[in-house]
């Protein structure tokens, strides 16, 4: 008894709160309401773990991801204004979702989807374009957001004569050992010619360089400007999932292109999106 | 019996402050309670946004309601700011955003908040403490004497709520509560 009368005090405010909104602005807010707001949103109701209202559902809960409700949800996850996204694939991916063998449903804490982050930075004094790539990494009993790559088209403009092979004038002569390396001075004379000198497995570390020019001040953030999610948690397809800020329903976090795709594709794709060879 | 109303007393108020008691594993209702703790906070920021933004405010006043303000964040915390048709987001310092609400130049404004609210799950970090976001949007109207309303715009803001569990003794008894506090806001004008 008394420890119920604690659990009452201590949970009053709660109860008294529950149900308050924060304003009192009486405007149309069907649009707001419509609009999945949130990337945490988006994979809810891909999933079927939320009412209409927001509220979440739990495991045990009727309606907890619930078929029906998936379908409709599902539907609205999509950006109607691209022509790309045809009525037959979305048809055929949600039909595939909703598996009722196997469901596919997407977990915030697995691998099989990352951040694209599109940053402005200052670069020796001008204004230039970085694309960090983001994952999300358990430590402990938590997790956070980890940088998985780095892409910078200045980074890339230095290596664009690794694995030439035709080149036959740029090379450190077989017998060089024999004088101590001394050609090497040669080499490095022109260093803009410096990456014919690699071997032909060298995999430029994009995320090394970048550190390097934060720690040495030549790199200083300036904004986030853009960003995407693209995911790969879905059986036999590839999405992508970017914020469509307008004034209607279908708003927001949005599945902004999609493929279908098998695993051999899928890893073609994770390459030619994170620049990992 | 005195002595135990007066405990009931203090304990209550702790949890009116903000704070419910702790577990390790945030069940659904634990969830829920903290939610609407996390929600308590942003009630009375859109309060003190309102008031601040406000020219009827005296500037003491304003000040005083700054000072409240501040205490509901984190060490640290920032404010990004962007708007329509400009790529860049403008970073701030708390007190410097209410500094600039404070003295925009216009001669009446007015700020009212949607009835809306969207909470999202909270996450643990390394550190064990959670971290969640609340959404929600924000009118503003800006009026001049001579030409009447001359700026208006929608803002979507999504809050970060961090809930750290920690510990209290209240007459000689380890009382564990869920500390709720403000962390980074985003600040994105929506479409018109």
């Amino acid at each position: 008894m008394r420890k119920l009368a604690w659990m009452f005090i201590l949970l009053l405010p709660v109860t008294c709160f529950a149900q308050g909104s924060i304003g009192s602005l009486t405007g149309d807010e069907s649009v707001f309401y419509a609009q999945t707001k949130q990337v945490n949103q988006f994979f809810l109701r891909f999933n079927g773990e939320e009412d209409v209202k927001g509220k979440r559902y739990n495991p045990g809960d009727a309606g907890y991801r619930d078929v029906k409700l998936r379908k409709k949800y599902l539907n609205i996850l999509f950006d109607n204004s691209n022509p790309a996204l045809t009525a037959d694939a979305k048809f055929v991916f949600i039909d595939e979702a909703l598996n009722k063998k196997v469901p596919a449903l997407l977990d915030f804490y697995s691998k099989g989807w990352f951040a694209e982050v599109t940053s402005s930075f200052m670069y020796k004094k001008e204004k230039v374009n970085i694309i960090l790539y983001l994952k999300i990494e358990k430590q402990l009993k938590g997790y956070k957001w980890v940088i998985s790559n780095v892409w910078f088209d200045t980074f890339n403009s230095w290596f664009t004569h690794l694995n030439d092979t035709t080149n036959l004038k740029y090379f450190i002569h077989p017998m060089s050992h024999e004088l101590d390396f001394m050609n090497l001075h040669k080499a490095f004379k022109e260093p803009e010619n410096l990456d014919y000198y690699f071997e032909r497995e060298y995999q430029p570390d994009m995320t090394g360089l970048f550190v390097m020019e934060m720690k040495t001040g030549n790199l200083s953030f300036v904004s986030v400007n853009n960003i995407k999610f693209h995911v790969f948690q879905v059986p036999n397809w590839y999405f992508e999932i970017s914020y469509f800020n307008r004034n209607d329903a279908n708003s927001g976090w949005l599945i902004s292109n999609m493929l279908r795709v098998n695993d051999k594709e899928k890893k073609e794709l994770l390459r030619h999106y994170t620049h990992i060879n | 019996m005195r002595k135990q109303f007066a405990l009931m007393i203090m304990v209550s108020l702790f949890a009116m402050a903000g704070r419910v008691t702790a577990q390790d594993n945030l069940s659904p209702q634990r969830k829920q309670a903290i939610d609407s703790l996390a929600l308590e906070k942003v009630r009375d920021l859109s309060k003190y946004i309102s008031i601040i933004g406000d020219k009827t405010t005296p500037w003491s006043d304003a000040q005083r309601v700054i000072e409240r303000a501040t205490e509901l964040f984190m060490e640290n915390t920032e404010i990004g700011v962007s708007s329509l048709g400009k790529q860049d987001v403008n970073y701030y310092k708390v007190r410097e955003y209410f500094d600039r609400l404070m003295q925009l130049n216009y001669d009446k404004v007015t700020i009212d908040w949607y009835k809306i609210q969207y909470v999202s799950d909270l996450v643990r970090q390394p550190d064990g403490t959670y971290v969640g976001v609340i959404t929600v949007y924000q009118r503003f109207q800006g009026f001049s004497k001579e030409k009447g309303l001359v700026y208006e715009d929608t803002t979507k803001k999504d809050i970060t709520v961090y809930v750290k569990r920690k510990e209290t003794q209240i007459g000689g008894r380890l009382i564990n509560f869920w500390d709720v506090m403000l962390g980074d806001i985003r600040v994105k004008e929506t479409s018109k």
